[in-house]
């Protein structure tokens, strides 16, 4: 397991660390699967999946982060929704990209997950509590903002990020390989990143050693809420429209992300390195299952043992609480 | 305090911990009872016998899932499977009661199921390790894709008499309330009940001083799942029919109710009392806007401010004195 | 005293973890009648021997037998059934239960399955009489001082009715009135034939109380014996396994006449009105006794909690810290009591606590030189000596080691104002001599080191003044002249405050 202090992993470590073993999981149901059925290992069905793990990927980045942190936001399929619902209102002439629009849209994300940091650093509301209300109240907005009806967006840069395909990678994959990036930039080569775990292990301790943990949880949240915009940017492009509801599907399976990918959901402890694979792994699985033809409610159940049995198998929690 | 005055109250020293307990909720009591009267003010219909049905028959529900998750919080646990427990509790109802089973069978039926998922959750988190807030995610796609398999659709039936009976204007579902309550009160004056709160708060000191741990807590787990899924079969008499996704709001509620009620959660703290004030608080703050003609994307709004307010206002308190 | 034969004993025991060896051959045997003592500096062994005796953890080699009998396997509840009954420094209790409830846990009376707490009352009742406790039985345990429920806890351990009561370290956090109160109940069960096994730093007491001494050293009983003929320095010397030297370093007094800190006026939490001026170059103690608001007093000047000031100077600037950032920038760190909740992020390595407050202070977003943080974590580590792999886990280090990890990490912002909370509580004799020996060197490089300690002894060597705090008030102020210990615990006890403050 990554922990900020343990800078250069050497090489039998790395072969045993989580990230490392999740992408063997990967890899091993990409080959089994493909032998079975040969449209899913054709190429163009790789790459869709990769492209659909690329739109998880970029919400549980911040979900992870929110973690490591100690927290955990509920709010994620809300801001999705926030996004991909209010970028089309948010076009304003003179803006041939559509890059102002993206802009602004994921300002006003960012800024909502500000106000959900502030609210758990200040007011010192539980972040399951703070962020589950925050989406309740985003609901209530996003219904009197859209209504029932789907939206569509005439955003050149939407689209482009959510059809492109430069160099044969689809543009989300690549916006993905920044994102991610950059968040494991942060994470472990920043003194940033450093208080970010340091608040999640033992914010107590963090604040007496000079952490200033307040800014650091408004922080985190607010990167939250910006990697969330900018998946509802993605949804949007490639959906052509918004609606309400479109970000329903990330909220578990963000969480579920990050945990599959190693990261302790207690805090202080894991790494966006794990979330990738994870994300890859969870696409993969719902994948697998609508392949096997069955009802939803068997889908369901499908769905849910994976993970179980994929959580018991990765490793446990330990007595710690 | 003297001598013979403390001999004195050595005696009554069940009703003197009872007595402490109701007043750490005062506060919370007055806030209900205030609601309560401003509510009776507003709507006269309340205090009539049909009128106090109705709105018992409203709160019911939602006072089960929050017993059902102060229940878990007060263990060090939490569900997120509350709401596909309390479909399945529905689902199952409405395909037994008008059949073979009948209403007895049927009622079995519905207790046993919840028994049985909380048996077995409780075994996945305390046996094995896992992180609940995982597991019951996880568990939410199966119990939920359960729910789904027995009833694809909404439909079946409840027998009238016995809708009637629950939810017509006999004030029965108050009368169910007040007996959960006194086999609650039971339960928490056997050994293995009191030691559900030391499961929660101190689990290596419980362990040391000889508290069965971890069947407190599987046992939370079981009872908990009972209450959903009685919940469950009520909601069924309500409607008078299952419908597979019926419990999903109750996720969110009772984690709020409980949170409202003071329960906290790193486990032992806060009391059932508060847990059904709170559903209670929560419940009337509904129904109110309801009467006011707010609309449910208001309600929303509101509803979101009003957790958020009320979670955060003792902590401001806390830091101005 | 007969020679009775032993309720309890260990014979040969031996236990290791992930390879290193714990306890190697260890024989203690807890006779009816007999205060046994068990000494070892931290790491010793003590904790796993007590684990073993109370069935908590099982020897790889040797046997535990109860009356003379060999147990197969001995676990808790064995344990339990056998008459033992163990005190541990983590406390077993549940803070939003009552005081009889917590006593009962367990071992509840029943009447038809229920608990019966009339029973409950009266049992209970009698085991607070036993430990001098007048407290109403409905009270939360959350209510209570650290040290009365360390008594709540000791009651507890009583109303099993043991024939084997194991203490460890019972006094940490308790008020000399209360560690009297044990000195005459261990006295009185011994007499009444229990037998005590008995774990604590204070030498004094275990001099005072116990009979009988064993002593580990790196896991191997170095000393069994009856404690007649036995000094302190004895002790130590056992302890240690070489001679104590003197446990404090030479005394002589840097302290400068510019003022490193000044406060008029000041509350914070539960301490009142304090008035002072803290120089550079002294060491500057806090006394009296466990949880008077000697803590809100430190958390307060660091700009942890909020606090009111008529008048304060922190080096040049004429006001508080109004946070820990602020705080730091001034100058100002502070070292907790509780290393593990409070100092340490035990989760992650040694070096990453270690560079915390740099992590803490550097622009948020600049790339880590991940080399020089190895230097600077290297360099620490020597001058500190904390031995080992700095990539292991804070929680891997002893006491002792962590301590020095806490204090350690301030040191790369050369900081000119100490706050240092009971920074030798739980530590072993060799790191307080270093740590004693560090506070000297700090004031004589004109740093001004607050130390607020538990142990008065511990203040008269080291302190250059001591403030006395006795209900969130300043009770005396005594200068180098009148330091002794009768002088900081009489002014703690409030007994004739004005001879103590003239």
């Amino acid at each position: 397991m990554t922990s900020p202090a343990s800078p250069r992993l050497a090489l039998p470590a790395a072969l045993k660390s989580r990230p490392f073993l999740t992408f063997l999981v990967v890899a091993l149901v990409w080959i089994v699967a493909s032998s079975f059925s040969r449209g899913f290992g054709a190429y163009g069905h790789l790459r869709y999946l990769v492209e659909l793990a690329a739109v998880l990927g970029l919400v549980a980045a911040g979900q992870t982060v929110v973690v490591i942190a100690g927290g955990i936001d509920l709010s994620v399929a809300a801001l999705v929704t926030v996004s991909a619902v209010g970028l089309p209102l948010l076009s304003p002439a003179g803006d041939p990209t559509g890059a102002v629009a993206v802009l602004a849209i994921v300002a006003v994300t960012s800024a909502i997950g500000s106000v959900t940091g502030l609210g758990v650093a200040y007011l010192r509301v539980h972040p399951m509590i703070m962020t589950l209300a925050m989406a309740t109240f985003l609901q209530g907005v996003l219904i009197i903002i859209a209504g029932g009806s789907a939206i569509s967006a005439q955003n050149p840069l939407v689209h482009w990020l959510g059809n492109a395909r430069p160099f044969g990678i689809p543009a989300a994959v690549l916006l993905w390989l920044f994102v991610a990036t950059a968040t494991l930039l942060i994470l472990h080569m920043t003194p940033f990143g450093a208080r970010v775990f340091a608040v999640g292990a033992n914010p107590l301790a963090a604040s007496l050693s000079g952490v200033p943990t307040a800014a650091t949880t408004v922080a985190v949240y607010a990167f939250s809420g910006l990697t969330a915009g900018l998946t509802g940017v993605v949804v949007l492009g490639m959906n052509g429209q918004g609606y309400v509801g479109i970000g329903d599907p990330y909220l578990l399976a963000s969480i579920a992300a990050v945990v599959l990918g190693g990261t302790s959901i207690l805090g202080g402890r894991g790494t966006y390195a794990g979330t990738v694979p994870g994300a890859l792994l969870l696409v993969t699985i719902t994948a697998l299952i609508t392949v096997v033809n069955a009802s939803p409610g068997w889908r369901n159940i499908l769905f849910g043992t994976l993970i179980l049995a994929l959580l018991l198998l990765s490793g446990r929690e330990g007595a710690r609480r | 305090m003297t001598r013979a005055a403390l001999a004195k109250s050595d005696g009554s020293l069940y009703w003197r911990i009872q007595a402490r307990r109701m007043l750490g909720v005062r506060g919370l009591l007055l806030l209900v009872v205030g609601f309560i009267l401003a509510y009776a003010a507003l709507f006269p219909g309340l205090l009539t016998p049909s009128g106090f049905s109705k709105f018992t028959q409203s709160w019911f529900p939602l006072a089960l899932v929050a017993m059902a998750q102060a229940l878990l919080m007060l263990t060090g646990g939490i569900s997120l499977a509350i709401g596909a427990i309390v479909s399945l509790g529905a689902v199952i109802a409405a395909t037994t009661m008008s059949g073979a089973l009948g209403v007895a069978g049927g009622t079995l039926a519905v207790l046993l199921a919840g028994l049985g998922v909380g048996v077995v959750t409780g075994l996945i988190v305390v046996k094995l390790r896992l992180p609940a807030i995982v597991v019951t995610l996880a568990g939410s796609f199966i119990i939920g894709g359960a729910a789904l398999v027995i009833l694809p659709r909404p439909g079946g039936s409840v027998p009238i008499w016995f809708s009637d009976l629950l939810a017509g204007d006999l004030p029965t579902a108050f009368a169910v309330l007040v007996a959960i309550v006194l086999l609650w009160k039971a339960y928490l004056a056997t050994p293995l009940g009191l030691s559900l709160y030391a499961a929660g708060e101190n689990p290596v000191g419980a362990y040391r001083s000889g508290v069965a741990v971890d069947t407190a807590q599987i046992a939370a787990y079981a009872l908990s799942g009972m209450l959903c899924a009685g919940a469950g079969l009520f909601v069924a008499a309500q409607t008078g029919s299952g419908d597979p996704v019926i419990g999903a709001s109750f996720t969110l509620n009772s984690i709020a109710a409980a949170v409202l009620g003071g329960v906290g959660f790193l486990g032992g703290r806060g009391t059932m009392r508060g847990a059904l004030l709170g559903s209670l608080l929560l419940s009337l703050m509904i129904s109110v806007m309801f009467f006011l003609g707010f609309t449910p994307v208001a309600q929303y709004v509101a509803q979101g401010l009003i957790i958020i307010g009320a979670v955060a206002i003792p902590e401001i308190r806390k830091v101005q004195r | 005293m007969t020679a009775a034969a032993p309720i309890l004993a260990a014979r040969g025991v031996s236990k290791s973890f992930f390879g290193n060896e714990v306890l190697r051959d260890v024989t203690i045997e807890l006779l009816p009648g007999r205060v046994h003592a068990l000494l070892g500096e931290n790491g010793a062994g003590k904790s796993t021997l007590i684990n073993l005796l109370s069935g908590a953890l099982r020897p790889d080699g040797g046997r535990i037998e109860v009356d003379g009998r060999p147990v197969a396997s001995f676990n808790p509840a064995g344990a339990r059934a056998a008459g033992v009954a163990v005190v541990q420094q983590e406390l077993s209790l549940t803070g939003s239960l009552s005081i009889a409830e917590n006593i009962g846990i367990g071992d509840f009376p029943r009447r038809r399955g229920l608990i019966d707490y009339r029973a409950l009352a009266r049992s209970t009742r009698a085991a607070l009489d036993l430990v001098g406790l007048d407290e109403p039985l409905d009270r939360p345990v959350a209510e209570l001082s650290l040290g009365r429920r360390q008594m709540v806890e000791i009651a507890k351990a009583l109303h099993r009715r043991p024939r084997v009561l194991i203490l460890d370290e019972p006094t940490s956090s308790l008020s000399s009135t209360e560690a009297g109160t044990l000195a005459a109940l261990v006295a009185r069960l011994s007499s009444e034939g229990l037998a005590i096994l008995y774990i604590s730093h204070r030498l004094n007491e275990v001099l005072a109380i116990c009979d009988y001494v064993t002593v580990l050293k790196d896991g191997v009983r170095t000393a069994d014996q009856p404690m007649q003929g036995v000094s302190g320095p004895g002790l130590v010397r056992l302890m240690v396994g070489r001679d104590p030297g003197d446990l404090f370093p030479s005394w002589t007094s840097d302290r400068e006449h510019r003022p490193a800190l000044s406060v008029e006026g000041f509350s914070a939490g539960a301490m009142r009105d304090v008035s002072v001026e803290i120089r550079r170059g002294e060491v500057f103690g806090i006394g009296g006794l466990v949880g008077q608001g000697q803590e809100d007093l430190l958390l307060g000047l660091y700009g942890a909690i909020p606090a009111k000031v008529r008048r304060a100077v922190v080096g040049d600037r004429p006001a508080l810290p109004r946070s820990v950032p602020e705080a730091n920038r001034l100058g100002m760190a502070y070292v907790p009591a509780d290393r593990k909740r409070e100092g340490l992020h035990l989760l992650h390595s040694i070096a990453t606590n270690l560079m915390l407050p740099a992590f803490a202070r550097w622009p948020a977003l600049r790339l880590r030189d991940r080399a020089g943080e190895r230097r600077t974590t290297r360099d620490l580590a020597a001058h500190f000596s904390i031995r080992g792999d700095l990539s292991r886990a804070a929680q891997a280090l002893s006491g002792g080691n962590q301590q020095k990890v806490a204090l350690a990490k301030w040191m790369p912002h050369d900081p000119s104002i100490l706050l240092l909370n009971d920074p030798t509580r739980g530590v072993d004799v060799d790191t307080k001599r270093e740590i004693y020996g560090m506070l000297r060197g700090f004031a004589s490089e004109g740093k001004a080191v607050v130390l607020l300690s538990s142990d008065a002894q511990e203040l008269v060597h080291v302190a250059d003044r001591v403030l006395v705090v006795r209900e969130g008030r300043v009770a005396a102020l005594i200068d180098r002249e009148d330091l002794r210990e009768e002088t900081i615990v009489a002014a703690a006890m409030g007994a004739e405050r004005e001879r103590v403050a003239t």
